[in-house]
């Protein structure tokens, strides 16, 4: 007996809501764990910048001069933080959260920390203690719109049950787990890459949504560079679902959603970043270059430190497995074994079947069902079968592909290709659907009654590994490794890059805060002064901490030093052992026995 | 009748294995944590260790990975020489204090003898013997006494001066030539550091070297970022009295590489050692050497 009021439709919004908010708390349950890197302490800062931006134009508005926020100088004094590099959506986004949600004690000693002048106390929504969590909301609530947009994408395929496991799979795993709560890119590029991939899927026939997702295209070319790939993995989906029209000799339509994204996209992109405004065409190309020429920086893989493109055969080979290896040794094995079987489903799907006997969604060509649609560029996938196995395929292997290229740079690891994780998650879903399937007709008619449960059972029963790897992992996710390579200590045998750029100190805090005086004159090594000072501002650090500067001379000058085991930081361990006269740290972070960072004191 | 199973079977054998593998996975992850070993197996192998230890013991974590925990107990006895040592090959006694399985490299200590093996909760320390070489010559802590000279392309050959951590050679821009910690292939090393001479064969002399039944040489790069910002390779060749011995060929990738050359026939001798570098591309190029003449 349907409840009055909860209609199906209600009901997925309702677990919808559940996943999103599930994702929320989770996320803020956690990411005060979670140390700061140095790009986040970088986006930080640019954020909080750009909302002086904002700040200001509220003032030259308010004082009748607006057009003074427009002038390049003005532009450049804000907008040229972390530029070229990376553009605004997300950091604007970090900004205003800051702005509105943090608990203010702008006006005390921590005012100079600002990287903008600090005038008055801030009013403010405050919902969080530390300035630091206000920044990563935004962040926080992209993983929840991905978590909430998996479900509602694979419930047009499966049941409930297999859907919201596929929303939940999404979040468990221990890297994307790690991005999801920081205030960097990588995890709301993801979502916005499966926005983008969702929009295009409902496009094809249903023309509203092929100029919704030139929007949507055009938001997450302001998320993150990734997002140029997106159109390499849609187009052959398009041409594989119309491969008909090839075979007759003719081209295929070209779609409205790929005239969308190429219309809409570009001035979306152009508006949302004031830095381009001053020199569209110049500044453009600046920050294309940016990336198609970037370094690569170090990064550990199979006991090799890449940080350059490897000139070698058997260097090239080995590069080349990367993503498919740390996906591999990465995603929690039992959601990589189910996708294993969704992708088995999906090569097995007869042409104009459902991907499920229960999917909502029909593949066939619905041209003649549907009153009088035709098929054309507005609904190019009216008239074929939507191929829902192809665009699976080139959604997830597609940015694993782009990152097997052996001169692409691999320094970001799983980040570089984490728009791939929630189609593999997807793919999970499938698997379980086909694995409860059979479940239920298993159970003989007389035992009908439990087919719900063992149903519900089987579904939590493979989210379980998920979740408690990825509660292990937290909040040293980048060194986690599965059952198959053996945990963190697995991963370390094996040569796999355990953390990057100086978040993994922040457990250690506490002790550096009490080793006074030394503490005033610390090496931070590969911790950003940015994240130092955010770590001050939130209150996890004495103020009088000092900072000695990078490299050899930071060293030289300071009394202790933390060091972070990367393979490429060994010459900085040398150094301590020879200025600090010692080989014997005086601390050891370790995560079930592996190193992460060791503290080493002058003397001792 | 078919035997082959049906579509129904199979998907059922699927859900069971499934289903086996997410308690496997779950039970592993909740019960990993607790396999890594404690402060408490850490300070109790430390105190055996320290118990039964003599001068000129190795002592090795085993994963090496483990190894700063290790320094962090047993720093004291582990000194930068010893970390950043050559090789093992001069140790006679290894103090392996390893987990989860793991040992020390095979070579030396694949034939050694165990003379202690003792659990310390997850840690397990093994004393091993072997009959070790001993060291007649090291060339690292003897670079006070090299002599360096520059040989142009003409043949002209001038003699270098030492100017603290450099030589200078007349006509030519000084190198380094120091010994210090070097990062060879990210690992620590005890070594002389060099720099190669553009056009000109740079030959660094110990002029009184007794030599044993062998003398071992290990090359390499110095720096991750040196070897990043260049690709030149160095050639080297090491000169035993009148023998000869071109050194393998060191490029970024080549790591730290070993050469052993047999000296047997002139054990005993005092004789004059050399080893001459050159480059193709000496730009950003470190060239660090380690060597050693051993009984």
């Amino acid at each position: 007996m349907r409840r009055p009021g909860l209609t199906p439709g209600r009901l997925d919004w309702l677990v919808t809501a559940v996943l999103a908010l599930g994702t929320v708390l989770w996320l803020l349950g956690v990411e005060g764990r979670q140390g700061i890197g140095r790009d986040e302490a970088q986006y930080f800062r640019a954020g909080e910048r750009y909302w002086g931006w904002f700040s200001e134009l509220a003032d030259n508005l308010e004082h009748g001069h607006p057009g003074r926020s427009f002038t390049a100088s003005d532009i450049d004094r804000y907008w040229s933080d972390n530029a070229p590099d990376h553009p605004v959506v997300m950091k604007v986004l970090y900004g205003i959260s800051w702005r509105m949600f943090h608990t203010c004690h702008c006006m005390d000693a921590t005012r100079g920390f600002h990287p903008v002048a600090i005038r008055e106390r801030h009013t403010t929504l405050p919902l969080f203690a530390r300035e630091s969590t206000a920044f990563r909301f935004p962040a926080i609530l992209f993983a929840a719109l991905l978590v909430g947009m998996v479900y509602r994408f694979a419930r047009g395929w499966l049941p409930r049950g297999p859907s919201a496991v596929a929303a939940v799979l999404t979040l468990a795993q221990p890297h994307y787990f790690f991005h999801a709560q920081i205030s960097c890119f990588d995890a709301p590029i993801a979502a916005m890459a499966f926005a983008v991939g969702f929009g295009y899927w409902k496009s094809l026939r249903d023309p509203r949504w092929g100029i919704a997702t030139g929007v949507l295209f055009g938001i997450a070319l302001g998320v993150k560079h990734n997002a140029w790939l997106i159109p390499f993995f849609l187009v052959p989906h398009y041409l594989w679902m119309r491969r008909g029209d090839l075979r007759a000799r003719r081209l295929p339509r070209v779609p409205l959603v790929f005239v969308a994204m190429l219309v809409l996209a570009p001035p979306i992109f152009l508006a949302h970043w004031p830095w381009l405004w001053v020199s569209p065409v110049a500044r453009t190309r600046a920050y294309v270059l940016r990336h198609l020429e970037h370094e690569h920086y170090n990064f550990e893989y199979l006991g090799f430190n890449f940080n350059q493109p490897p000139t070698t055969t058997k260097m090239k080979w080995i590069r080349a497995t990367a993503p498919f290896v740390e996906t591999g040794l990465t995603v929690p094995v039992t959601t990589l074994a189910l996708a294993a079987i969704g992708a088995g489903v999906l090569a097995r799907r007869r042409r104009g079947s459902a991907v499920q006997p229960e999917s909502r969604e029909a593949e066939a060509p619905t041209t003649e069902l549907s009153s009088g649609l035709r098929a054309s560029w507005l609904r190019p996938g009216a008239d074929v079968d939507r191929a829902p196995g192809a665009f699976v395929l080139f959604q997830t292997l597609g940015p694993l592909t782009v990152l097997a290229v052996p001169s692409f740079p691999i320094f970001g690891g799983v980040k570089h290709f984490l728009a791939a994780m929630p189609y593999l998650a997807l793919l999970a879903g499938i698997g379980l659907a086909a694995l409860g399937r059979a479940l239920a007709e298993a159970l003989p008619a007389a035992r009908a009654r439990w087919r719900p449960a063992a149903l519900a059972g089987l579904a939590v029963l493979v989210c379980l590994p998920a979740l408690v790897e990825t509660r292990r992992s937290h909040p040293d996710g980048l060194g986690h490794y599965n059952l198959l390579a053996g945990g963190f200590a697995g991963g370390a045998s094996l040569g796999m890059n355990r953390q990057f750029w100086g978040y993994s100190v922040l457990p250690m805090l506490p002790d550096l805060d009490r080793r006074v005086p030394e503490n005033r004159r610390l090496f931070w090594h590969d911790t950003l002064s940015d994240a130092i000072s955010m770590y001050k501002r939130d209150g996890r650090l004495s103020l009088e901490v000092g900072d000695t500067g990078f490299g050899e001379e930071g060293i030289k000058r300071s009394e202790l030093g933390i060091l972070f085991y990367e393979k490429h930081w060994a010459k900085y361990e040398a150094w301590f052992w020879q200025y600090y006269g010692t080989t014997r740290p005086v601390y050891v972070r370790a995560r079930e026995g592996v190193p992460m960072v060791t503290l080493y004191g002058r003397g001792r | 009748m078919s035997t082959r199973p049906s579509r129904r079977q199979l998907a059922l054998g699927a859900t069971v294995v499934i289903a086996s593998l997410a308690v496997v996975e779950t039970t592993v992850a909740l019960v990993a944590p607790a396999l890594a070993p404690s402060e408490a197996d850490w300070a109790a192998a430390a105190a055996a260790v320290r118990a039964g230890f003599r001068p000129g013991d190795l002592i090795a974590a085993a994963p090496t990975w483990a190894d700063p925990i290790l320094r962090q107990h047993l720093g004291d006895l582990i000194p930068a020489e010893v970390a950043a040592r050559m090789d093992d090959d001069r140790f006679a006694r290894l103090w392996e204090v390893g987990q989860r399985g793991a040992h020390a490299p095979d070579a030396p200590w694949g034939a050694a003898t165990v003379a202690r093996d003792e659990r310390f909760g997850r840690l397990r320390l093994r004393l091993l013997e072997r009959a070790a070489e001993t060291v007649s010559y090291d060339f690292a802590a003897h670079a006070a006494d090299a002599r360096v000279t520059r040989r142009d392309a003409t043949g002209a050959t001038v003699e270098c001066q030492p100017a603290g951590e450099r030589v200078s050679c007349p006509g030519a821009a000084s190198v380094l030539l120091r010994r210090q910690l070097v990062e060879v292939d990210q690992k620590l090393r005890q070594a002389l550091l060099t720099e190669p001479m553009s056009r000109a064969v740079l030959a660094i002399e110990f002029p009184a070297v007794p030599l044993g039944r062998a003398l071992v040489i290990a090359t390499g790069l110095h720096d991750t970022w040196m070897r990043k910002a260049a690709r030149g390779t160095v050639a080297a060749r090491l000169v035993v009295g009148d023998q000869t011995t071109a050194l393998p060929l060191t490029t970024d990738d080549s790591g730290w590489t070993r050469t052993r050359v047999d000296t047997s026939a002139r054990a005993g001798q005092i004789v004059p050692v050399r080893l001459e570098i050159t480059s193709d591309n000496p730009y950003d190029r470190f060239f660090a050497f380690a060597a050693e003449a051993r009984q």
